[in-house]
C-alpha cells in the first residue's frame, strides 16, 4: 500500500461518523466531458450521497484521460460512461482483473448511424439506403460529414466510404476538426432545411431534437466490422454498425472495499430513449447538467427506484 | 421560500411576478425543500438574477441573458451573412487554392522552390542548408504533407494579414483619434479567447468553408503587423520629417519616400510576429476542420498518443524556426541595406 492510499485511508477514517451509513467511505467517480456523462456521473453522486451517506468526488475528466489515471494510479474509482471503442486501455486492464465492469451505461447500448434528414426521405424516399445515395449523391448535397481524426469511427467510415467508392461516385468525405463542429454543422442543415448526409452516434441531443433517418448500411457482420474498425486491415467490406459498448467501470479495489456501492454501480443503467429525450430537454431549455439530473431523479422515478435498496430509498423519502 | 421574497411582496409586486413556470429546479433547491431550512443571514445569496428569478418568475434568470444574445445573433445572422459572406469568399478560394498548389506541386519541385525563396529572402546558404535539412527531416518521416498544408495556409493568412494590417497601421499612425479607437480593438483581439470568436464564425458561415480557420487565424494574427506599422511610422524622426517638409514634398511622398522605408525594420519585425502567430493558431484552427500539423497534434491529445502528439509538436517547432530564421535573416538585410 503507497503513502497515498494510506492517507486516504486515515481520511476516510475520520470522514466516517459524519456519514449517515457507517459504512460508505470515500468514492471518486470521474465524469466525461459531455452532457450525458455528466448527467450519469451526477445521478450517481446524488444516489451515493443522498442514499448510501457516500462522500462522493467528481473528477473532471474524459475517456482517455481517465483510462490513463485508472492503468498510472488507480484512481479515480468510478469511470461513469467508458465507451470502450474510443479507449482500447479499457480491454487490457479488464484481462488484468484491474478494472471490472459495473454496468451498461445504456440499455441498449450506444448506436451509430448514417444519417440523413427525415425531410429529405420524404421527398426522396430512395435516400433511406446506402445504395440510393450513391446513386444520387447530389441529393444529399455532395458531402459525407465524417469523424475528426482520432476518433475510433474515423477508420469505420474511411473503410465504408472506400467500400461504397464514395468519391469515385460523386461524394466528398469531408474530415470535421472536432465533434463540436459536427454536431453543429447538422443541427444548422437541419435548421435551414439544406441536404445533409453525416454520421453521427447516439443517445444524444442532436438525435433527441430532430428527427433524422438512419440511413441503412447493409447487414451487421463481425468479422468484416472487425476489418473495418483496424486501419491495418485492408479487406474492408460492408457492414452495418453494431451497437457500441458503454460501460460504466470501476476499479477492482474498489468493488471489494465499497460492495454496496458497487451493487448501486452495478444496477445503473439508462434506457436509450429516457437519456435522448432529457439530453433534448437539456439543450431546449438551456438547463445545467446539475438541473438536468434533477429533472430525471423527478420524472423517471419508477427506473432508478429499482437500482438502489430499500434501505437507501428510505434515506431518500421525503424528496421527490 | 426564496430569500428576496419580501421585496416583492413589501413592494405589492407579487401579481406582476406571476406563477412560477419553468421546469428546472437545480440539486440545491432539491435538497434544501426536503429540509425545509430557512438560510441564513450568513448564507445570504447576492442579488443576482437567478436568485431574484427564484422570488420572482417575471425576472428573467442569467440564462435568459445568454439565450437573448444568442436569440438577437441568430435574428441578424441572416442579414450579417449576406454581406459577410461575398466578403470573405475570396478568402476560401485563396485557401484553396493555396492547398491544392502545395500538394499537387511534387516535391522535387517544391522543396527546391522554397529553397530558391529563402536564399532570395535571406542571401545566406548556411540558412539555405539549415531549412534544406529541417525541410527534408519532416519529408523523411512522412510529415511533409501536413507540413506543406500548414504552410499553405500560413503563406495565405500571413499574406492577407500584411495586406490589410499595413494600411490599417499607416491610417492610425496618421491620425490620434482613429489610434484611440483601434487599440481597443486590438487588445480584445490578443485577449480574447480563439474559441470566443469561433462560436460565431461557426453559426456564420458553413463548417466546411476553409475561411472559418482562415478568418479565426487572420483576426488573431493581425494584430502585430498593425501595431509595429503603427509605432514605426510615429517613431520616424522628427528632424527628418521636417526636412521632408522643406523640401516641399507632399503627404503622399513623405509616406512613401521617407516615412514608410525608415519604418520599414518595425514593420517587418511585426510581419516576422504575424507569421509566428499564424503559426501558433494552427492547432486550434484544426478544431474548426483545417488540415495540416494540427490535425496530428489533435489526434495525440484525443488518444493520448504521446509520440504522435510529439513528432507533430516538433514539426510545427522546426516550420516556426524556419520562418522565423527566414523573415529574420530579410529583416537583417532591409536593416543594413537601410544604413
Amino acid at each position: 500500500m503507497n503513502k497515498q492510499s494510506l492517507y486516504a485511508l486515515a481520511l476516510t477514517g475520520a470522514m466516517l461518523p459524519m456519514a449517515a451509513n457507517a459504512d460508505c467511505g470515500e468514492v471518486s467517480i470521474a465524469e466525461m466531458d459531455w452532457v450525458s456523462g455528466g448527467i450519469n456521473a451526477g445521478v450517481m453522486e446524488f444516489l451515493l450521497t443522498q442514499g448510501y451517506g457516500c462522500d462522493v468526488t467528481i473528477v473532471p475528466s474524459s475517456t482517455t484521460t481517465s483510462i490513463a489515471s485508472v492503468a498510472e494510479n488507480n484512481e479515480p474509482d468510478v469511470i461513469a460512461e467508458l465507451w470502450v471503442n474510443s479507449a482500447p486501455a479499457y480491454n487490457d486492464l479488464a484481462d488484468q482483473g484491474r478494472v471490472v465492469k459495473a454496468s451498461d451505461a445504456f440499455s441498449e447500448g450506444a448506436t451509430e448511424h448514417w444519417l440523413v434528414p427525415s425531410y429529405l426521405v420524404e421527398e426522396h424516399p430512395e435516400l433511406a439506403t446506402a445504395e440510393g445515395i450513391m446513386n444520387n449523391p447530389e441529393l444529399v448535397g455532395g458531402r459525407f460529414h465524417s469523424c475528426p481524426d482520432g476518433w475510433g469511427c474515423r477508420f469505420v467510415n474511411d473503410s465504408l466510404s472506400a467500400a461504397f467508392d464514395m468519391e469515385g461516385n460523386g461524394l466528398e468525405v469531408f474530415h470535421h476538426g472536432s465533434g463540436e463542429t459536427m454536431g453543429a454543422a447538422m443541427v444548422a442543415a437541419y435548421e435551414n432545411r439544406e441536404p445533409h448526409f453525416t454520421y453521427w452516434y447516439g443517445p444524444t441531443s442532436e438525435l433527441g431534437s430532430y428527427d433524422w433517418v438512419d440511413v441503412e448500411i447493409g447487414p451487421y457482420d463481425a468479422d468484416v466490422h472487425a476489418c473495418n474498425q483496424d486501419p491495418e486491415c485492408a479487406e474492408n467490406g460492408i457492414s452495418g454498425f453494431p451497437a457500441a459498448p458503454v460501460v460504466n467501470v470501476v476499479t477492482t479495489d474498489f468493488a471489494e472495499r465499497e460492495p454496496e456501492a458497487f451493487d448501486l454501480i452495478s444496477n445503473v443503467t439508462f434506457p436509450n430513449e429516457a437519456m435522448a429525450s432529457l439530453m433534448a430537454w437539456h439543450s431546449e431549455n438551456q438547463a445545467t447538467i446539475d438541473e438536468a439530473v434533477v429533472r430525471f431523479l423527478q420524472t423517471e422515478q419508477d427506473v432508478w427506484s429499482n437500482w438502489v435498496t430499500d434501505e437507501a430509498m428510505a434515506n431518500l423519502e421525503g424528496l421527490f | 421560500m426564496a430569500t428576496y421574497d419580501f421585496i416583492f411582496d413589501g413592494l405589492g409586486l407579487r401579481g406582476w411576478c406571476g406563477e412560477k413556470t419553468n421546469a428546472t429546479m437545480s440539486m440545491e433547491d432539491l435538497l434544501k425543500a426536503r429540509s425545509g431550512e430557512t438560510t441564513s443571514l450568513w448564507d445570504t445569496p447576492f442579488p443576482s438574477l437567478d436568485n431574484l428569478h427564484d422570488a420572482c418568475p417575471a425576472i428573467a434568470q442569467t440564462r435568459g441573458l445568454t439565450g437573448g444574445l444568442e436569440n438577437g445573433f441568430l435574428a441578424v445572422k441572416d442579414s450579417l451573412k449576406v454581406v459577410l459572406d461575398p466578403i470573405t469568399q475570396p478568402l476560401s478560394w485563396f485557401l484553396n487554392g493555396a492547398l491544392s498548389m502545395f500538394q499537387t506541386v511534387p516535391w522535387w519541385i517544391m522543396i527546391p522552390a522554397l529553397l530558391a525563396v529563402v536564399f532570395v529572402a535571406s542571401k545566406s546558404w548556411r540558412l539555405v542548408a539549415l531549412v534544406a535539412s529541417f525541410i527534408l527531416f519532416l519529408a523523411f518521416i512522412d510529415h511533409y504533407e501536413h507540413a506543406m498544408q500548414t504552410l499553405a495556409i500560413i503563406f495565405v493568412c500571413s499574406f492577407i494579414c500584411v495586406l490589410l494590417g499595413v494600411p490599417i497601421g499607416i491610417a492610425m499612425s496618421r491620425s490620434d483619434g482613429l489610434q484611440r479607437g483601434i487599440i481597443p480593438i486590438l487588445d480584445m483581439l490578443q485577449t480574447l479567447p480563439p474559441f470566443v470568436y469561433l462560436i460565431p464564425l461557426i453559426f456564420l458561415f458553413s463548417v466546411t468553408e476553409p475561411k472559418l480557420y482562415g478568418i479565426a487565424i487572420i483576426l488573431y494574427a493581425i494584430v502585430p503587423v498593425i501595431r509595429l506599422t503603427n509605432l514605426g511610422i510615429r517613431l520616424v524622426d522628427k528632424d527628418v520629417i521636417e526636412a521632408a517638409d522643406a523640401f516641399g514634398m507632399t503627404d503622399r511622398q513623405k509616406l512613401y519616400g521617407v516615412q514608410v522605408p525608415l519604418a520599414l525594420p518595425n514593420i517587418m519585425a511585426g510581419v516576422n510576429q504575424t507569421i509566428m502567430m499564424s503559426l501558433a493558431m494552427v492547432v486550434i484552427a484544426s478544431l474548426v476542420s483545417a488540415p495540416g500539423l494540427g490535425v496530428l497534434v489533435l489526434r495525440g491529445i484525443r488518444n493520448l498518443e504521446l509520440g504522435v502528439g510529439l513528432i507533430s509538436g516538433l514539426g510545427i517547432v522546426l516550420l516556426a524556426i524556419i520562418l522565423d530564421r527566414v523573415t529574420k535573416a530579410a529583416l537583417a538585410r532591409v536593416n543594413t541595406s537601410g544604413q
